[in-house]
């Protein structure tokens, strides 16, 4: 083969997805730590509270 | 105490076979009884075959190249209702506690439970076969199909009845069992597929050598990965 | 929750840095190949994706053996943050071994072995998420779990072993021969892009499960609390 077919595009969607892919797991590994960070906080608040209105 | 235990495990494995056929014979009794597990199946089979009938055009050429597959897909498919139903009969009538609270090994309610298992899908598969046979003018009869077909369901029903008794334990249960079984047992399915393709079209024995090693290998591993694992299932 | 360890932050940065590196080495750094062109560049990534997925599934059917024997629930949290993360980098494998097909084989999908093994893989990690889904108790979704990805281990090399055996008989698109050709006729430019790219998303990899190892710590932490308040 004397021509090198041109595929750039194929190429150009592959580092895409990989990219877009990554960046969405990494953001939902974002996500999810601040939502149980926030449970957390709540559930902590909730516990702090509790014995005093036992009392 | 030490002294106290030791005749116990010593009388563990003689008892092993006794308890694992005690739960079959309990099996096929309650089967017997009802024939709800093994009528269940067997419609369903049907079925399923007369559906492919329609969905494929099984007229003779097409009938050659596809009857292996579609009889798998047929005992897979037919399969998972068997083993789903026989386990959650366990669970929900509460036999499963009962039988956990037994003296007996955990590993004979595997075997019991697998080869009772084993032998609703034999038990279906022995009526399908001479059905398809019938419906489709092939002979399906034959010693060295019987033998692959019996090899293919071991493996089949020993990943099973591991994977139904965890799938029962879920919120999801009926509906896990085939999403959990089919990617696992892929293998054995494969290899059963290709052995009996290839006997119904005539092959030499050597050209059968390769999936038949594949499921004895499949059947031996499986077997003793399941039997081992039991117990992380049943565990309460 | 701890607060972040320095050893961690340093490696957010390092894997940022190799991914980088290894982005610029496959894109600028190597050759063009000359029978495929430009979209041979994602075939480091494809190659680099791939291997850690393999790693993570290997280290998830491990550390479910050690699970069942020690029962200590540390495991557990690596087994999922093991399976989640080579859910996510498989699903990439076979994304960027599709758009590689496209234009070298002139197809999306192949029936080859290790397409096939591939996607079979990723139906066994997620019927594994589908499984811990439908299971309360965390000992017991711990248990299945490690049971499940013990199962899926020993079969996965199987399905693989099955194909390739019957490929022979079932013949299927140029597949192997070109891969093979691809791998010899690799320049000395090639080869730094290509250890680089496997090294590089090694670095991510072990990132990567490291904070989901976390998010798992803080979950525990949440459903105890949620115990400890509604008690």
């Amino acid at each position: 083969m004397d021509t090198i077919p041109d595929t750039s595009s194929y190429m150009t969607a592959g580092f895409i997805v990989t990219f877009v892919t990554m960046g969405i797991y990494v953001l939902s590994l974002y996500i999810r730590n601040q939502n149980l960070k926030r449970d957390v906080d709540t559930l902590e608040s909730l516990q702090a509270e509790k014995p005093k209105s036992k009392k | 105490m030490v002294t106290n235990k030791q005749p116990v495990t010593r009388n563990a494995s003689p008892s092993l076979l006794k308890a694992t056929f005690a739960i079959v014979r309990k099996d096929l009794a309650a089967e017997l009884r009802s024939f709800e597990l093994i009528s269940a199946m067997l419609v369903f089979s049907l079925l399923v075959i007369i559906i492919f009938n329609f969905a494929l055009e099984l007229d003779v050429k097409v009938r050659q190249s596809v009857t292996a597959g579609v009889l798998w897909t047929t005992f897979a498919f037919a399969g998972t209702l068997g083993l789903n139903r026989s386990m959650s009969t366990e669970k929900d009538r509460g036999c499963m506690d009962g039988l956990l609270l037994a003296p007996v090994d955990r590993s004979a309610i595997y075997f019991g439970k697998a080869i009772s298992n084993l032998a609703f899908m034999l038990i279906v598969e022995a009526i399908v076969l001479p059905v398809y046979s019938i419906l489709y003018n092939v002979n399906l009869f034959r010693l060295d199909l019987i033998g692959v077909i019996l090899l293919g369901s071991i493996g089949y029903t020993a990943v099973g009845t591991l994977l139904s008794a965890m799938s029962v334990q879920t919120r999801t249960r009926e509906v896990l069992l085939p999403i959990l079984l089919f990617p696992v047992a892929i293998p054995v399915l494969l290899a059963s597929v290709k052995a009996s393709g290839s006997l119904l079209a005539g092959a030499e024995f050597s050209e059968i050598l390769t999936p038949l090693n594949i499921l004895i290998v499949y059947d031996i591993v499986f077997i003793s990965v399941a039997f081992m694992l039991f117990d992380h299932v049943v565990e309460e | 929750m701890q607060p972040k360890p320095t050893a961690l932050k340093i490696l957010d940065v390092v894997s940022i840095i190799v991914l980088a590196i290894s982005t610029y080495l496959a894109l600028f750094f190597a050759p063009t190949e000359l029978v495929m062109g430009q979209v041979q560049r994602v075939f480091y990534f494809h190659i680099g994706t791939a291997w850690v997925g393999l790693l993570g599934f290997v280290l998830a059917a491990v550390s479910g053996v050690i699970y069942l024997v020690t029962k200590d629930m540390k495991w557990d949290r690596f087994e999922v943050a093991a399976v989640e993360v080579s859910t996510m980098f498989f699903f990439l494998t076979i994304v960027l071994g599709s758009i590689w097909a496209r234009p070298a084989w002139n197809t999306w999908w192949t029936w080859d072995p290790r397409l096939t093994t591939a996607a079979v893989t990723e139906l066994i990690y997620i019927a594994y998420f589908m499984l811990r889904q439908g299971i309360d108790d965390p000992e017991k979704r711990a248990r299945f779990g490690a049971v499940y990805t013990l199962l899926g281990g020993i079969s996965a090399p199987i399905t693989f072993m099955v194909i390739r055996l019957f490929r022979s008989i079932h013949p299927v698109v140029v597949g192997a021969a070109n891969a093979n050709q691809d791998k010899l006729s690799m320049t000395g430019d090639m080869k730094i892009a290509f250890f680089f790219a496997l090294f590089a998303f090694t670095i991510i990899f072990i990132d990567l499960i490291w904070h989901r190892v976390r998010l798992s710590g803080l979950e525990e932490k949440v459903e105890q609390l949620k115990l400890k308040v509604s008690m």
